[in-house]
């Protein structure tokens, strides 16, 4: 076989000068986990990182003809879309590629999340990950600006607005973010550095420490069923299957690329050119953030102007920050976890998270109304519709869970279906609900907690 | 002398200077003296114990120089300025010094302003329909009036003297008797005239002002009818320009301000009973529907909703102090100070004859007067009630080709318009798939153009004058047909690239599946 | 005569790393295309840069003393004056949007909609449009072509 000869040679050439051979001998003996569910789940960081691959590879495509500045930054993307050739085909690609990684991004999360891979010694590869997430974020944001368009002026404006409610370092935050007190030129400047040297060369940090751990540590096995069995080989089965997916994922944006230029046409996920941004032109109402950022933009409408002596935007993001610490301390907090033994509590943390996500994001989506909702009537009737969809939604998933999963614990779940039924379809003011809920369910946990450490049998899981 | 002895004696000599600087206000000019009537009146309580003159009228006089200040005490000592009441009125007006010294130096408004001593009909206000007088004694009104701010002042137009002492005699300097002046309004364009039309006068204070509109006005038909006939409802000066509040035309309150000029003229010419009686030329009655016409026709719309200054109020096309309804020969030459193109092709065709023979007014015929509405394509049809037939089957029957003529006309600006529509909506399609719309949408405006110029050219009423300009709308029609055709021809090319690229993808796809299979295969079977 | 089991295994792997090969260097291929495509630069420089009137317009251009050139989703009006000097201005009427044209006669921009009219540096003269035209740069290149900047002078 000419071709092993040739490889063979190659390979030996290499191994003389650099000493491959233990390394390529360890990698051989990677195995990916065969346990009790689907491995669909651990092909999902693989394909985050493939979108991101072809963001850097169409990135540095547009780089070569955007240009930023006043009067060149709209109207060298209208270039690159209207005259460059195939450069119709990079942006398209770019800014399907920018969503779909952050749905997989999501999806990654909420897996390793549910399956616990955060469990020792996998902890630092939880954290790398959710700073990978807030880069993620970053990138969207910083790229959205770019096009210097009326959708994008106005949407960084209200973006960069929160920022100000910082403790202490607020207003400076403002001024740096946004380069002067408004947002201007000079704020895309900035945001293209991010976005083109400051993200990238972070992200490319922490991906590879992320993957050197995943490397390094393999990936994680499933917390329950036999793993008795022989894991699948890292190289070249489990590598071989996601370069599959590669493709599989490649033909899709392609198509989506050709097909659907500039979005589904969904709230939050379009970007069509339109007009230039005008920056003493008035805002047009419906202005909307991007989809993933729609659930803090709705979150922070629900706060009052005041609260308990704070500003509501400045109680907002304390809230939102002790939410966001608490899911990068799960390893940490997930004692069942950690002792490699069933947590069902933090498995429901999980599904309330994505209850309490998926209703914020709907509702600032405005689902439900066909024109942007000026009245509290017509905001109401949009909550009821969100939360509607939101309990269907959840009815369903808990039916797998007891169905196909035989889970049993749904407090913390239960709990924010309760918020949103409370808020949404009696009317209940969103923080009186959420803070009547999470009192319930802190009761409810509470009273569990005693009575299983007031018990007898040590350590029976519930 | 021992040294600390001269400085301590040197010292001593400078302290008084110090002392004498320290203490010394240093306004640099006379100081103000508050006399004792005007601070009582400054501190002077109502019933409910709440300061008359309040903070802010308070704090004005404060920030105010020393002369001023000076001029509110000769005010209050003469009892000009009557009452706390009326302190605090002129002060809420929060003027400036240079107003409040031509305020403070008029004795006639200071007591005609002065509630205690005027009956309503001559007391000026700030709310003089609340104070029962009439609404031209508005005290806001005649301090911005730009007579009073030129210094004019009352006694520029009713006589008497602004610094003398009260004097109950001095209405009788007036021309005539009050309610004769009010009855009988025939001496007030003379009157104004004195000024306005005195060239010397007008070169003081504006000399780039007209001073013929007393003589444009004796032409018009308001003047002959109030000087000649007697009719003393006929506008003069006041009934337009108003008599307090008298603005320049530029000045957007002015009543005779580009904007306001239709409900100016409005308020007379659209009132049936006060134009009752009132006859056209040929007897028969005035109608009083100009403005409710005017203000739904294009021109209307364009000014009063728009604010397009461009477009014509009453008086760019029946003039000002000559107005007079446009005479028949002369509604084209107005109409084409704007409307130039048609105008000149209208000149031109064989429409002019007709319509001079016919003594038809040229442009009013078809498009009317007041009513003017956005021309449409339907003027063209060749029904019954259509413009064009109607007018051909009753006077020009016997040119057949006309109506021909007129049918082509509408199919051809018909075809362009439904065709500009539809491309228009074939471009935002293409550009919704991502496709470059930039040369079909400019070729559209050039279609655009050339609609809108054959529209124009219907003036020349001729076939081949009409052709030659519609043809270039032919020409970008095939043009954007090509380009939407290479828009589309493109897409279908990114499509079929699409569809070879997921060739190869499918592949690669079916083959590395079949390979990891086989890899698969052959590690789990017996090797 | 038939093929031993590592035969047919061996001639199947053939088979299946020639198709691989083969829709792998296709699929390439359909990526390589549209980014050298991509990478070679236009003959025009680029977003917002100089114009260069075709022949077509340059033609128009000597014809009638002016031009109408579409630049950047704009449409501009590319006149010579009386001096022979080349100048560019907005060809989109402030008053209701119509195309004007130059009058070389009368060294006068006009609107034909409503008889508009503006100097040569764009400013109104007369008429009811309440704005003056836009002014851009135009020169004639070393090659004697025509250029127009679409940025405001």
């Amino acid at each position: 076989m000419s071709n092993g000869d040739t490889r063979g040679s190659l390979l030996r050439w290499l191994d003389e000068r650099y000493e491959l051979s233990p390394l390529l001998a360890y990698m051989r003996h990677k195995e990916v986990p065969v346990g009790a569910h689907p491995m669909v789940w651990y092909y999902l960081g693989g394909a985050t990182l493939f979108f991101f691959l072809v963001q850097v590879a169409t990135g540095v495509l547009l780089l070569m003809y955007y240009q930023p500045g006043e009067a060149t930054s709209y109207e060298s993307i209208r270039y690159i879309a209207t005259k460059v050739p195939f450069g119709w085909l990079v942006r398209a690609i770019h800014c399907w590629s920018a969503h779909l990684m952050i749905v997989s991004l999501v999806i990654h999360m909420f897996s390793t999340m549910l399956l616990k891979a955060y469990r020792p010694p996998r902890e630092l590869t939880w954290l790398t990950g959710f700073a990978l997430f807030g880069i993620a974020l970053g990138f969207g944001f910083s790229g959205y600006l770019l096009p210097w368009n009326e959708l994008s002026f106005f949407a960084t404006s209200v973006g960069t607005d929160s920022v100000k409610s910082v403790p202490v370092i607020g207003h400076w935050l403002l001024l740096v973010m946004r380069g002067g007190e408004d947002v201007t030129i000079h704020t895309l400047y900035r945001f293209f550095a991010a976005h083109v040297v400051i993200l990238p060369v972070a992200c490319f940090a922490l991906v590879g420490v992320h993957l050197l751990f995943i490397q390094r540590q393999g990936m994680a096995p499933p917390l329950h069923g036999a793993s008795g069995r022989k894991g699948m080989p890292f190289f070249p089965n489990f590598a071989l299957r996601d370069l599959l997916l590669w493709l599989v994922c490649l033909t899709g944006l392609a198509s989506l690329a050709v097909l659907l230029p500039y979005g589904p046409s969904l709230p939050g996920m379009e970007w069509e050119l339109g007009a230039k941004a005008d920056p003493l032109a008035p805002a047009y109402p419906g202005i909307k953030p991007e989809w993933y950022f729609l659930w803090i933009y709705q979150l922070l409408k629900e706060f009052p102007p005041h609260l308990f002596g704070l500003e509501g935007p400045e109680l907002c993001l304390l809230v939102v920050g002790l939410l966001m610490g608490f899911w990068a301390m799960i390893p940490w907090l997930d004692r069942s976890a950690r002792r490699n033994r069933p947590s069902p509590a933090f498995t429901d943390v999980g599904f309330a998270a994505i209850y309490f996500l998926t209703f914020l994001t709907l509702k600032a989506a405005d689902l439900g109304v066909a024109v942007v909702p000026t009245t509290p009537e017509e905001t109401a009737v949009v909550a009821k519709v969100c939360a509607a969809v939101t309990i269907a939604l959840a009815a369903g998933a808990t039916m797998l869970r007891v169905g196909l999963y035989d889970h049993d614990w749904f407090v913390l779940s239960t709990a924010a279906l309760v918020h949103v039924a409370l808020h949404g379809l009696l009317g209940w003011d969103y923080l009186e609900a959420g803070a009547a809920c999470a009192a319930a369910a802190a009761l409810i946990v509470a009273a569990g907690a005693l009575r299983r450490s007031s018990s007898s049998s040590p350590g029976a899981s519930s | 002398m021992t040294a600390r002895a001269a400085i301590s004696a040197l010292l001593l000599c400078m302290l008084p200077v110090l002392v004498g600087a320290a203490e010394a206000p240093d306004e640099g000019g006379p100081e103000f003296v508050m006399t004792e009537a005007l601070q009582e009146m400054l501190d002077a309580r109502d019933d409910q114990d709440a300061p008359i003159v309040d903070e802010k009228g308070r704090s004005h006089f404060e920030g105010l120089p020393a002369h001023a200040k000076a001029l509110f005490a000769n005010a209050v000592d003469g009892e000009f300025i009557g009452s706390a009441d009326q302190l605090g009125v002129i002060l809420s007006l929060e003027l400036d010094s240079s107003r409040l010294e031509l305020v403070l130096t008029n004795n006639c408004l200071l007591c005609h302003s002065n509630p205690g001593y005027q009956d309503p009909p001559t007391l000026f206000s700030l709310d003089p329909v609340a104070a029962g007088s009439p609404p031209y004694m508005d005290l806001k009104l005649i301090l911005s009036d730009t007579h009073f701010r030129h210094n004019l002042s009352c006694a520029g137009c009713h006589g008497g003297d602004p610094t003398g002492e009260m004097d109950h005699d001095h209405p009788d300097e007036w021309p005539a008797e009050h309610d004769e002046r009010v009855d009988d309004p025939k001496w007030i364009p003379g009157f104004c005239a004195r000024c306005h039309s005195d060239v010397k006068v007008m070169g003081r204070f504006n000399p780039g002002m007209p001073t013929d509109q007393f003589d444009k006005y004796k032409e018009s038909h308001h003047g002959r009818a109030l000087l000649e006939e007697g009719n003393t409802r006929a506008a003069q000066c006041v009934s337009c320009h108003g008599v307090h509040g008298i603005q320049p035309a530029s000045n957007p309150a002015s009543s005779v301000n580009a904007k306001r000029v239709p409900e100016t003229c409005g308020k007379c010419h659209a009132d049936a009973k006060l134009m009752k009686d009132v006859t056209l030329d040929d007897g028969s009655p005035m109608p009083t529907d100009q403005l409710d016409e005017y203000r739904k026709s294009v021109h209307g719309r364009a000014l009063l909703e728009e604010g397009d200054t461009g477009a014509p109020a009453c008086n760019d096309c029946h003039g000002n102090h000559a107005a007079a309804p446009a005479e028949v020969s002369s509604v084209a030459q107005i109409c084409r100070t704007c409307h130039a193109r048609n105008g000149t092709l209208f000149d031109g065709s064989r429409h002019k004859e007709a319509f001079e023979k016919n003594e038809w007014p040229e442009c009013e015929q078809c498009h009317g007067n007041h009513a003017i509405d956005k021309t449409s394509d339907a003027m063209l049809a060749t029904t019954k009630g259509a413009l064009c037939a109607d007018c051909h089957d009753e006077h020009a029957s016997d040119n057949p080709e006309c109506k021909k003529t007129a049918a082509h006309f509408r199919d051809t600006i018909l075809g362009m318009a439904q065709a500009t529509k539809e491309y228009a909506s074939i471009s935002h399609g293409l550009a919704e798939r991502g496709l470059d719309v930039e040369p079909i949408d400019d070729e559209l405006r050039s279609l655009d153009d050339t609609l809108k110029l054959s529209r124009s050219t219907i003036h020349a009423f001729d076939r081949s004058d009409f052709d030659e300009v519609a043809a270039q709308g032919e020409e970008s029609a095939r043009k954007i047909r090509s380009l939407v055709n290479a828009a589309e021809e493109e897409y279908r090319e990114r499509r079929g690239g699409l569809l070879i690229a997921l060739a190869f993808m499918l592949l690669v796809v079916l083959a590395l599946w079949l390979k990891i299979r086989g890899i698969e295969r052959e590690q789990a079977g017996g090797d | 005569m038939s093929q031993s089991l590592g035969e047919t295994r061996h001639t199947r792997r053939r088979f299946l790393d020639l198709l691989l090969g083969l829709g792998a260097g296709g699929w390439l291929a359909t990526v390589f295309y549209p980014v050298l495509r991509y990478l070679t630069p236009l003959p025009s420089a680029g977003p917002g840069g100089p114009v260069k009137l075709n022949p077509e317009q340059v033609t128009a251009l000597a014809k009638q003393s002016f031009v109408i050139v579409p630049a950047l989703g704009k449409r501009i009006l590319v006149f010579q004056d009386a001096a022979q000097k080349l100048r560019a201005l907005d060809a989109r009427c402030t008053h209701e949007g119509c195309t004007v044209k130059f009058v070389p006669g009368e060294s006068v921009i006009w609107c034909a909609c409503h008889n508009g009219r503006f100097d040569l540096d764009g400013r109104v003269i007369s008429g009811p449009p309440p704005r003056p035209l836009a002014q851009y740069l135009a020169h004639q290149d070393a090659e004697g072509g025509v250029v127009v900047t679409p940025q405001q002078a």
